[in-house]
């Protein structure tokens, strides 16, 4: 099975080049795509002197577009799954396989690499507003997703199309509630993940708000319209 | 409905349709987006030349009086024209994200993706 790991990049010159480094050396067999999201600090200019493979967003586009472009490339280049993984070091390369391995041993659309299965978790604020998704999801699919926020997930080939192509199919919380209820099989996967190793994440404390009402928003009304 | 309204809704609308007018004219507004002004100009312009619109439509909706009338159709299509811009400017975003990813993979397909050195 040919794995694309999406690795989108804004800014993130300090942790970018340990992470491909860690993924490379962990999983040899797992291609690797850095999405550099039209940052403005040095991450184009080590994209090139490593040699990454990379491609650059000419603009500053969002995490969302980020990953679409990661998307329309696996679909281009006919992978089989593709599994995003952020360029801050917090998702550890280790699980890839394990995630591979479910996806098709059991048949998953969709894995996701759970902190709450390995008995971590976000906490405070940040892990209630997980909690709160997890609910209104388990409600309005059936299905329980214990880490909704989770980054690091993988999606088979039907999900890489899908991704690819919609409109408005960010890589969060509500498009997987749409899937499921569009038939999409998901498992999550016991994992551990590390406190971020620098940059700042695309979450801060304002957006965190407007996201969690653009989540639940999606998933409680639009869900039943798209 | 006052003369004064009446005169700032005839003055206001000939006043729009002139500087929709100059921006076709000087090619910054297509026709097919210039449309909504002029019709909407139109409609102030009725009003105000007919008033006996206003007062059919507040009694038929119990306004205390019909300027209230030509208000409330003025802040409506205000918030059309914006609820439509919002759904335009999405429709961009999605469009510039589009051609972004194209451009970047486009341009690895082509090799020439390692010329951003600075």
């Amino acid at each position: 099975m040919r794995v694309l790991a999406i690795v989108p990049a804004y800014n993130e010159e300090e942790c970018l080049a340990n992470t491909v480094r860690e993924l490379t050396s962990t999983c040899p067999d797992v291609d690797y795509l850095v999405v550099n999201d039209g940052s403005s600090d040095a991450t184009p200019r080590i994209c090139d002197e490593l040699a990454l493979n990379h491609i650059d967003l000419p603009v500053n586009c969002g995490l969302t577009s980020a990953v679409k472009a990661g998307m329309k490339y696996a679909l281009r280049h006919g992978y089989d799954a593709a599994v995003q993984i952020d360029s801050d070091g917090q998702h550890i390369p280790e699980y890839i396989p394990t995630m591979a391995k479910t996806l098709e041993d059991e048949g998953a659309d969709i894995v996701i690499a759970s902190r709450n299965l390995a008995g971590g978790g976000a906490v405070g604020a940040r892990g209630a507003g997980a909690k709160l998704i997890t609910a209104i999801i388990h409600q309005t699919t059936g299905a329980t997703i214990t880490d909704p926020t989770s980054g690091m997930r993988m999606y088979n080939r039907a999900m890489i199309e899908r991704l690819a192509r919609g409109f408005d199919l960010a890589p969060e919380p509500d498009t997987i509630a749409l899937l499921i209820r569009r038939g999409a099989k998901v498992i999550e996967v016991p994992a551990k993940m590390r406190e971020r190793q620098g940059g700042t994440s695309y979450l801060h404390f304002m957006s965190s708000i407007s996201y969690m009402a653009r989540t639940c928003l999606s998933i409680l009304l639009f869900q039943w319209f798209r | 409905m006052s003369i004064v309204l009446r005169i700032a809704l005839i003055l206001g609308a000939l006043f729009a349709l002139s500087i929709v007018v100059r921006k076709v004219r000087k090619s910054k507004i297509r026709i097919a987006d210039s449309v909504y002004w002029v019709c909407a100009a139109v409609l102030l312009l009725i009003l105000a030349i007919f008033p006996g619109i206003a007062y059919f439509f507040s009694d038929l909706l119990g306004f205390l009086s019909p300027s209230n009338f030509v208000f409330l159709v003025v802040i409506a299509l205000i918030l059309l024209k914006l609820f439509n811009l919002a759904c335009e400017v999405s429709r961009l975003t999605d469009k510039v994200e589009q051609l972004s990813q194209e451009v970047a993979l486009s341009k690895k397909e082509f090799g020439d993706n390692l010329q951003n050195k600075r």
